[in-house]
């Protein structure tokens, strides 16, 4: 059996069981006393620069705060889950957590996450959000509360290889801005080169559903009912969307590689443009160093429509129950959202900055910004950005699995399209809440 | 399953049959065979020594196809060893892998000879019970022992990842089969020296038991290396964590760094390897008896 599968049904049951007294309790003004706090993090899971800029900053903030300990925990973006449901059901619960955005509902719904308004007072809350992307403050909101602050997230981008592009008769410098350029890109590289055309991080085991959430709503297409109850990605402009991906492939512009390989393809100059996470910049740059030119642009539109990108990422929640452990983790919050903690986190980790005003501060993000210019399309898109939508319900997982999967079908499987997405539809819709 | 008596069987005449070919078929029968073992060794070896090349690539060559880098460096090494504690880890998964072997081996012996040697009410079927524990995935139990490591105070420790391994069904079965073909003349001549159970087990049957010792030495000492699920669980710190989460630890959704990765790989699977090359014969006999696990 899958063990994420089984620690998400047996261990949700005995976390929903869970009872939250201190749920809407205020914080205390200070933290006048020793306190410590756990951390989930998972950069901290991972060796390199993410683990040591985040070591580095909690160091920072605990010699700025004596009187609080942070204990960090690493755990893998696709186990923090898992792992947090286990500490909860043995009652180590953890105070605060790093939680990939579509797994937010269920941390909200299941393990008592804490919304800041009911226990950060309101000028404090205000005061700290002055100067945050509003789009950024969006993506922790959950009816009408703010149960998660984006931290770490990116955007999707189209990375290119201006070589290839070169080498195929296209210009460099103007990359293409809509799926026809793509496909007609695409197919230029693989008549005149010997690389692939187009590879994409849109399906695979570790994709999840995020960038396939933003080429849908590009073309309009939505994943769900606003009351969230009833899906709808098998309607006409999902379906059209999935139908374009299906038509890239045929053509042969698009290569159905796996998404690791599809990452190191392009790391390795074999694919002459790949749709993916922004945050994967640094790989990329290591393998093309002397190598060939890599850039990058903004996420593919459909026709005139707009660009509608969604983050991938996480944000940073308030698990613990306890007012002064409360008071602590919400001190870590404010200090891991500053804009000296962004300066780090874009420039070490590879990150967007959530504070928009400290780009062109050469105080910190400016002149950096200057020196990387591949991160320009990442802020070019932040104005632009809409949330990465969690699915409701303890089946969550399943029901975007399940979207996935027909989908993965209709685009390299050869399966109709609209039959594909309707059945994925029917299947996923009796495994959403009544 | 095993037998290992055979110092007691009684000693049967070497039995030569002759092949009827032509010394020249022979000599071409076995260079074709050399070929085709030199062809799977070849076979076998090259993702180690892919590992190892990979290993000394810099970033930039990671994906080049060339046998041997332009550049061979240690700088994947370096990194490595900065970026995790791997040398704690590779002493702790040294010391975990030492002590579920010795612990497992114990545990299995005692049990082994209580199903051998006794008849005792409901004996059968604990011992059925004890074989179907082998059929039940680790991932099935691994939450309530988690808890039950929480409850103990032991979460990011060494011992919480050697407690729910005390004792296995593989180890049991396989000494207990061992131990049933036993000659019982050997145990009631002991016996009549004046031997009790305790001096049976350890002066008359666990000498002659060497090769299937042996061969579950090597087998557990191996699963216990590679676990990944129960330590990737347990662990807080790398630390006090084991060298196959700290291999995992190159691999994030941002992308995989392979030279690193292939760097730790590498002095991770060297103890592995030294067993290998100084226990080949028993390697392979454990997995003939046993069954790749």
């Amino acid at each position: 059996m899958n063990r994420k599968t089984f620690l998400t049904g047996a261990l949700a049951l005995l976390a929903t069981g869970v009872a939250y007294p201190a749920l809407g309790q205020s914080i205390p003004a200070t933290v006048d006393q020793p306190v410590t706090i756990s951390y989930y993090n998972y950069n901290l899971a991972s060796a390199g620069n993410g683990a040591e800029a985040t070591k580095r900053l909690i160091a920072k903030f605990e010699a700025a705060n004596p009187n609080i300990k942070v204990k960090g925990v690493g755990a893998s973006s696709a186990d923090i889950t898992s792992r947090i449901q286990a500490d909860v059901a043995a009652g180590r619960i953890p105070d605060v957590v790093q939680m990939v955005f579509s797994d937010l509902e269920f941390t909200v719904d299941n393990l008592g996450a804490a919304a800041l308004e009911q226990i950060v007072p309101e000028t404090e809350l205000k005061a700290h959000f002055e100067g945050i992307s509003p789009n950024g403050l969006q993506l922790g909101v959950l009816n009408g509360k703010t149960y998660g602050l984006a931290y770490t997230f990116s955007t999707p981008v189209l990375f290119y290889n201006a070589d290839l592009f070169k080498a195929a008769g296209l210009d460099p410098d103007n990359p293409p801005k809509t799926w026809a350029e793509v496909k007609a890109a695409g197919l230029a590289i693989t008549k005149k080169t010997k690389a692939e055309g187009i590879a994409t991080g849109i399906f695979g085991p570790s994709a999840g559903d995020w960038l396939f959430q933003g080429v849908l709503r590009s073309n309009n297409g939505s994943l769900m009912s606003p009351d969230r109850k009833t899906l709808a990605f098998a309607e006409p402009a999902s379906v059209e969307a999935v139908a374009m991906l299906r038509d890239l492939y045929d053509s042969g512009a698009y290569t159905n590689l796996d998404i690791t390989a599809a990452m190191e393809a392009m790391a390795s100059g074999n694919v002459g443009m790949y749709l993916q996470t922004s945050a994967i910049q640094g790989f990329l740059v290591k393998g093309s160093q002397g190598k060939f030119d890599l850039r990058a642009s903004t996420m593919p539109r459909f026709g005139d429509k707009p660009q509608r990108p969604n983050n991938s990422g996480s944000a940073l929640v308030i698990l613990s129950r306890d007012p002064l452990k409360r008071r602590a983790a919400w001190e870590l919050m404010k200090f891991m959202t500053s804009k000296e903690a962004y300066t780090v986190i874009t420039s070490e980790i590879g990150y967007l900055p959530l504070r928009a005003d400290i780009v062109e501060d050469p105080k910190y993000l400016g002149n950096w910004v200057k020196e990387h210019p591949l991160i320009q399309p990442n802020l070019e898109q932040l104005r632009m950005l809409e949330r990465w939508e969690s699915f409701p319900g303890p089946n969550y997982r399943q029901i975007q699995k399940t979207m996935m999967e027909g989908a993965e079908m209709a685009v390299f499987g050869g399966t109709d399209p609209a039959a594909a997405m309707q059945a994925a539809q029917k299947s996923a819709q009796a495994m959403m809440p009544k | 399953m095993t037998i290992d008596a055979a110092a007691f069987a009684p000693s049967i005449p070497a039995i030569s049959i002759a092949r009827p070919t032509k010394r020249g078929a022979t000599g071409l029968n076995k260079s074709v065979g050399h070929l085709v073992m030199a062809v799977l060794a070849i076979f076998c070896l090259f993702p180690v020594y892919w590992m190892i090349v990979t290993s000394l690539r810099p970033a930039n060559e990671v994906f080049d196809t060339s046998l041997w880098p332009t550049a061979a460096s240690l700088d994947n090494y370096v990194y490595a060893l900065n970026a995790i504690p791997i040398i704690e880890m590779l002493g702790n998964t040294l010391l975990v892998s030492a002590v579920v072997t010795v612990v497992q081996l114990f545990t299995g012996l005692l049990a082994a000879y209580a199903f051998a040697r006794w008849r005792f009410p409901f004996d059968k079927l604990t011992y059925t019970l004890i074989a179907l524990t082998w059929l039940v995935p680790f991932q099935v139990v691994m939450i309530p022992n988690y808890l039950l490591v929480a409850d103990l105070g032991l979460l990011d420790s060494l011992a919480a990842l050697i407690l729910p391994h005390f004792a296995a069904a593989l180890a049991i079965l396989m000494l207990a089969q061992a131990m049933r073909s036993f000659p019982r003349e050997v145990l009631e001549a002991a016996r009549m020296d004046g031997a009790k159970s305790w001096r049976i087990l350890w002066e008359v049957i666990a000498p002659n038991l060497r090769g299937t010792i042996a061969s579950l030495t090597i087998l557990i000492f191996i699963s216990t290396w590679n676990e990944y699920f129960w330590p990737l669980l347990l662990s807080r710190t790398p630390e006090n964590s084991v060298i196959q989460i700290g291999i995992q630890m190159f691999m994030t959704s941002e992308g995989t760094q392979w030279g690193p990765l292939m760097a730790a790989s590498t002095m991770a699977s060297l103890p592995i390897l030294l067993l290998y090359v100084g226990l080949q014969r028993q390697v392979i006999q454990s997995f003939m008896k046993s069954g790749i696990r």
